[in-house]
């Protein structure tokens, strides 16, 4: 009889401890005790349609919807991506009734274009060729008398993850050459999976290739949106803005969840920065 | 209890497949350092440098830690449980099939106080089998491979979600800590075998019984479609002790999980201890 008593009080304790230790606990703040000397705002999304569309690039009637969140949010800069030309730029910049800058990026292979805005009405847009794609790099000061920054806006291949890797290299080493002298951040959809526990899922072809790319990336930059979780439908974090290394963390890293509007998978990743 | 204990250790330290689990894992060993030797080569050098610019796979990274880490983490998935399945699920049924248990139940011992025994024993074999594995794949590392830190990248292991280090002492600590959490995490499997022991007769039928239920609920827990369901399967609570190897051990995660499994080892050593009081042993 007695085993049967130990036993049972023993189940009770565990499962008291499960659940005891199941509570969550606040995050610990470890945000630098130093004050910021500048501040600056970037926004990343990729506004194209979810691949069981017709047309899986931006589509112009959510055009309004999208700049009324740049409006909302204020960034200094936002990368875009999946734009279908420069028409859909044009539009937007009007929506945004004159406040910011803009510019789209070449045409790769592909049938989208990735785009940067800007608030700095003294920016200057660089093309960037990475294989056959086109990222696209603006160059501007958030604040009078600030630091010179750099925001990349890169939109990796979708299905291929060696492609993935190959692009990452390509960028990081024309961003690596600039940021000796320049604050560079890289901001977009980036595709990556990196849970091995989803290796089965029908998004990448190889989880080693993409903890490649993203494990370099990070010898050299941060990962700023890590602690706002999934940027876009069935619970992936494929959208990033990396920034200099010396950045301790973000202030604030927010995916805004109801901004997606018509078929969009993806959802805008807000981060404010202090350095 | 001590006395039914005292023989019940007998038994497994007398038995053939007690010391043929350590071969297997032996052997399980340098199938693992030719595999990773041929690894380290093919991934730090050659096509690889050819087709990508940058790699984390320097050669520093393929050192005994790493090695010893891969070993235990893609050998407690698949090898451990069985030979676990194997030692509790012959235990009762193991009796039953040798007709030796009718009479050990006519002696005045409480059905209870057998069955915690053969638990204890199995949880022993356990903890013995994972400490020996562990220590066996270290001094292996050390030897053949040669040690370094324990770098760590997000992707293949599923541990990180940043490129992080372990240090070697602490990783060395670690590894201590792992033996104790796998070998937790593994009374999950032996539990529900001498579950199994208890309701079949078959020492066989007990074994691929347990086996097949943990192999389907791992099988299932991995494909996307049943993400959902993966809370509930013990396969995924059974993944904790993995967590030691985090730079920063998430602790209340680990106890959290550790009770989980704990309250499935009691649970189903309690059913088990209930059901084999009422069986009618006709064997």
């Amino acid at each position: 009889m007695w085993v049967k008593i130990v036993l049972a009080l023993l189940f009770c304790v565990m499962v008291a401890g499960a659940v005891h230790f199941a509570k969550p606990r606040p995050p610990d703040d470890t945000r630098p005790s130093t004050e910021p000397q500048h501040s600056l705002t970037l926004l990343t999304w990729n506004i194209g349609y979810a691949e069981l569309e017709d047309d899986t690039r931006a589509h112009t009637k959510d055009l309004p919807a999208v700049a009324e969140v740049i409006l909302k949010t204020d960034p200094d800069a936002v990368a875009l991506q999946e734009l279908a030309g420069k028409d859909q730029l044009r539009i937007l910049l009007g929506l945004l009734k004159g406040r910011y800058r803009g510019e789209v990026a070449q045409q790769g292979q592909g049938d989208r274009f990735e785009a940067v805005l800007v608030k700095d009405t003294q920016a200057t847009f660089t093309p960037v060729a990475v294989g056959t794609r086109y990222a696209l790099g603006a160059t501007f000061r958030p604040e009078n008398n600030g630091p010179q920054v750099i925001l990349l806006s890169a939109h990796a291949d979708a299905f291929n993850a060696a492609r993935r890797r190959e692009f990452v290299e390509g960028l990081m080493d024309w961003a690596q050459a600039r940021m000796r002298s320049t604050e560079v951040f890289i901001a977009g959809d980036f595709n990556f999976e990196l849970k091995a526990a989803n290796e089965t899922n029908l998004y990448t072809d190889n989880v080693k290739h993409d903890s490649e790319s993203y494990s370099y990336i990070l010898r050299n930059f941060k990962d700023l949106g890590r602690d706002a979780g999934d940027t876009a439908i069935n619970d992936r974090r494929i959208d990033y803005v990396f920034g200099p290394a010396r950045v301790q963390r973000a202030n604030h890293a927010e995916v805004l969840r109801d901004a997606a509007v018509g078929r969009m998978d993806h959802w805008p990743l807000v981060v404010r920065i202090g350095f | 209890m001590f006395t039914l204990l005292k023989l019940e250790l007998e038994k497994l330290f007398r038995s053939k497949s007690f010391y043929l689990s350590f071969v297997i894992l032996v052997g399980f060993v340098v199938l693992m350092l030719w595999g990773f030797y041929t690894y380290a080569a093919r991934k730090a050098g050659g096509q690889a440098v050819e087709q990508f610019k940058y790699t984390y796979e320097s050669k520093q990274y393929f050192n005994g830690l790493t090695f010893a880490l891969y070993s235990v983490l893609f050998s407690f998935t698949l090898l451990l449980p069985i030979f676990v399945a194997m030692s509790a699920g012959a235990q009762i049924a193991g009796e039953a099939r040798a007709g030796t248990l009718r009479m050990i139940c006519t002696r005045p011992i409480s059905r209870a106080s057998l069955v915690m025994s053969k638990f204890l024993v199995t949880a022993l074999h356990a903890g013995l089998l994972l400490t020996f594995f562990i220590a066996l794949n270290l001094l292996v590392g050390l030897v053949f491979v040669g040690w370094g830190n324990l770098e760590l990248y997000p992707g293949p292991l599923n541990l990180v979600d940043a490129p992080g280090k372990i240090m070697r002492d602490e990783a060395l600590m670690r590894f201590a800590y792992a033996a104790a959490s796998g070998t937790w995490a593994l009374l999950v499997i032996a539990a529900l075998a001498l579950l199994c022991s208890v309701i079949f007769d078959s020492p066989v039928q007990a074994i691929v019984t347990t086996i097949a239920a943990y192999l389907t609920l791992y099988i299932v827990g991995r494909v996307e479609f049943f993400e959902h369901l993966r809370p509930y399967f013990f396969t995924t609570d059974m993944d904790f002790w993995r967590d030691v190897f985090k730079p920063d051990i998430p602790w209340q995660n680990v106890w959290h999980y550790a009770c989980t499994c704990g309250a499935y080892t009691v649970g189903l050593l309690l059913a088990t201890v209930f059901i084999f009081e009422r069986k009618d042993i006709l064997s």
